[in-house]
């Protein structure tokens, strides 16, 4: 059995904007969600801009879920989970009765939760440890969270592939849905901003002060970023049944990994992830009308993913990084990628790279939608995902029939 | 063979282990039955520990067993996870070389990745004069699929790469997902399996765990890896396998508040994966539950198993073997059965049930049939 596949709710939680409304507002508008860090003490860091989801109040999403039992990451993915069933218009109890299940990708899980750990063990020793935080340590509590939010009783899948993890979420809940293992998915990706990120990202280089201009001259790297990005994914035939609105298909996607260095993209290896994508989706490259790029705005990314652009395609179409507005929410990434491809196509519009000042002379010539949203008919988009790890995810949208 | 049997999920080729006992899948075959002690464990690391003993590798050193090349910044968890890659590819007859290393990849299971090292690399940010002064090379270890890419990297294996935090469900969560991936298509063979690493932060959030009445087993680490391929490719070039993972079946109790409640869904997980392998209860020969004594009466898996089969049916506990290994609990289960198929011919064929669950009420099983390598072992 095979089953076409198809999105019909988008849920991000993120700091441009949370809900579909909002969110599909600040794209078109190049709003930016980078501020101040207050989720920790930034103040000994030359850097301390990040995407803060400010203010976020899980009690005004989740509806069963105590959160002072779930760490922020949980909270987001249960949020977001939340948001894509109502935009869906599923009924909760028929969805909580069905084959439902979750698959959400992550970075680094609960590591805000590890970092109090981390506090407290400074401050009073290993045997200071609070159980309860304790409980909130495993990375699998993100897709728990969701389950148990929607009372869902199929797999709950966390997969932590870093940075390219929403697109693995997406791309496994599309095999299960369209192999009929399950009906209905709540697919994407969360994490949190934490200290030891920063702190990381800062001594790599790759973290740049106040703006993140992916693809510009001068360009100097990403901010961290935070939120939830999940959609809910159920066969054609489903949303066809039910009347749901059907915002679009996921036609395919592509996974492979550089194994080559943990932290150097390569670009090659990122064009045959580009290939193996369009392959396992049926289109070839001239078929893409957008890519949503995985754009970080470091030299070494944005480099190597233009170079992989011209390399596969013969006319590059137009290449956005949303990450100029939303920093780089790391395992979410991909996933907010994904929501703002799907609301470009139902929409019409191409999201903005931001904060772009100049051409590089150095990229290949590409199109990077500078600085304000275009008005396009979108039919095909890819949606591109790197990580840690030389970990390529490239899934593949298309316009709702 | 069964003609009615559906094709299996995927078929395991190879495997490797490394435990507190063991290097390698024969070596941990002989160690079954053994009933392992742990081991003292004092001076281990510059931090106390809560327990004097665990199921762990005491002298672990990366270079003996991988070279100094590319060991000089992985964490105990990467060097765990390649040294089980390692003898995984050691154990089986597929060859990897240019002509398909692009459909070879990684699938491993963790709970959080490596925590001493997110932990290390946090308490620096608080210890150091600036926040910012951390070690930017140790950075990849502190993301939790720094093992899968490091594994990648050393076995120059470009196919999928995937790291599936799954907590005591991840070697089975893992087998899901290589699963659908083979029969996808998406790749020829994966390097699945599971990776736990013992330290103080583990060490201490176990024991702040603990429950009265419990009588868990020591702490334990190591890594076990199968090497999984599409089971029509295996029979169609004429190879043998270890043994044919039939199915692999995950579930999820939202309500979690009672150990019957994820008992009953575990068990609803069970039968689905031998409705589809086509067999019965009593075709069973073997479950293994991921028991460590945490839990006073057994919990939810004892509960399953003893919902669904008779006596008769062997119970195994590896647990006894390996101590309370968390993430590579459900993966050394399954790395017990086929220790059993490698060392006794009359289980040729016979098929076991492993269980897993989480505290959070995530449960799952896989159903393995088991071959025994005889005389036809590809390294004789």
């Amino acid at each position: 059995m095979t089953r076409r596949v198809v999105i019909t709710g988008l849920g991000p939680v993120s700091s441009i904007g949370i809900g579909t409304v909002e969110f599909g507002a600040a794209l078109r508008t190049g709003r930016t969600g980078i501020s101040p860090i207050t989720s920790f003490d930034a103040s000994g860091f030359p850097h301390f801009m990040a995407g803060e989801v400010q203010g976020f109040e899980p009690t005004k999403f989740v509806q069963v879920l105590d959160p002072s039992q779930w760490g922020r990451t949980s909270l987001f993915a249960a949020s977001a989970a939340r948001l894509a069933v109502e935009h869906a218009g599923m009924d909760p109890d028929r969805l909580a009765a069905s084959a439902a299940g979750s698959s959400i990708g992550t970075t680094s899980g609960e590591s805000q939760v590890i970092e109090h750990l981390t506090e407290q063990s400074l401050a009073a020793g290993f045997t200071g440890l609070d159980p309860a935080l304790v409980r909130q340590v495993p990375a699998s509590r993100l897709a728990h969270a969701v389950n148990r939010e929607l009372g869902l009783t199929g797999e709950a899948t966390t997969i932590s592939t870093a940075c390219a993890a929403s697109n693995y979420a997406l791309g496994y809940a599309y095999d299960l849905i369209s192999s009929g293992e399950l009906d209905y998915m709540l697919a994407g990706g969360a994490d949190s901003v934490i200290r030891w990120a920063h702190a990381g990202f800062y001594r790599l280089g790759a973290l740049t002060a106040e703006a993140c201009a992916p693809f510009s001259q001068g360009r100097s790297g990403i901010l961290t970023g935070e939120g939830g990005a999940v959609l809910f994914l159920e066969s054609l035939d489903s949303a066809v049944d039910r009347g749901a609105e059907i915002l679009a298909e996921i036609l395919g996607y592509g996974l492979n990994c550089d194994a080559n260095h943990m932290v150097a993209p390569d670009s090659a290896s990122i064009a045959e992830c580009m290939r193996l994508a369009h392959r396992n989706a049926g289109i070839t490259a001239a078929d893409v009308d957008y890519i949503c790029a995985h754009g970080t705005g470091t030299p070494a990314n944005d480099s190597a993913e233009a170079r992989a652009v011209v390399e596969v395609f013969e006319q590059p179409p137009p290449i956005s990084s949303i990450k100029s507005m939303l920093g780089h929410t790391m395992g979410a990434a991909s996933g907010f990628g994904a929501i703002a491809s799907v609301l470009g196509m139902t929409q019409g519009f191409i999201p903005p790279t931001m904060n772009f000042t100049a051409a590089d002379p150095d990229l290949p010539p590409i199109d990077p939608v500078a600085n304000r949203a275009r008005t396009a008919m979108l039919r095909i988009v890819q949606n591109n995902g790197f990580a840690f790890g030389g970990n390529n995810a490239i899934v593949i949208f298309g316009r709702a029939a | 063979m069964n003609p009615t049997i559906a094709t299996p999920l995927l078929s395991i080729t190879g495997w490797g282990v490394l435990s507190s006992t063991a290097v390698g899948a024969d070596d941990f075959a002989g160690t079954l039955g053994t009933g392992a002690e742990a081991v003292a464990v004092p001076d281990m690391f510059d931090r106390r520990l809560p327990d004097e003993r665990a199921h762990v590798l005491v002298d672990f050193h990366p270079r003996d067993y991988l070279g100094r090349k590319g060991t000089s910044f992985i964490d105990r968890s990467t060097a765990l996870a390649m040294v089980g890659c390692d003898l995984a590819l050691s154990d089986t007859d597929l060859v990897v070389d240019d002509e398909n290393r692009h459909r070879v990849g990684v699938v491993l299971g963790t709970t959080a990745g490596s925590i001493a090292s997110t932990s290390d690399y946090s308490r620096e940010t608080l210890t150091q004069d600036k926040p910012y002064l951390v070690n930017p090379v140790l950075f990849p270890n502190a993301v939790m699929n720094g093992a899968a890419g490091q594994c990648a990297i050393r076995f120059k294996l470009q196919g999928i790469n995937a790291t599936v935090a799954g907590g005591t469900l991840a070697g089975i969560t893992a087998l899901r997902y290589a699963g659908n991936a083979l029969r996808k298509g998406y790749a020829s063979a994966l390097l699945t399996g599971a990776v736990e690493e013992f330290s103080p932060q583990t060490a201490w959030g176990l024991r702040a765990l603990r429950r009265p009445g419990g009588h868990s087993a020591p702490v334990g680490e190591g890594a076990v890896v199968l090497v999984a391929e599409d089971p029509q490719t295996v029979r169609a070039t004429g190879r043998q396998c270890d043994a044919d993972v039939l199915a692999v079946e995950l579930g999820f109790d939202p309500t979690n508040t009672t150990p019957t409640g994820v008992a009953a869904a575990l068990a609803r997980c069970v039968d689905r994966a031998l409705r589809r392998a086509g067999l019965s209860r009593d075709e069973v020969w073997a479950v293994s539950t991921g028991q460590t004594g945490a839990e006073p009466d057994g919990g939810p898996e004892r509960l399953a198993a003893d919902m669904l089969f008779d006596p008769s049916v062997r119970r195994l506990r590896v647990a006894d073997l390996v101590g309370d290994s968390q993430a590579a609990s459900a993966a050394f289960q399954v790395a017990e059965v086929l220790a059993h198929h490698r060392t006794e011919p009359v289980l040729h064929g016979r098929v076991s049930v492993i269980t897993a669950h989480t505290a959070d009420g995530a449960v799952g099983a896989a159903l393995v049939r088991g071959w025994h390598r005889g005389g036809r072992d590809h390294r004789v």
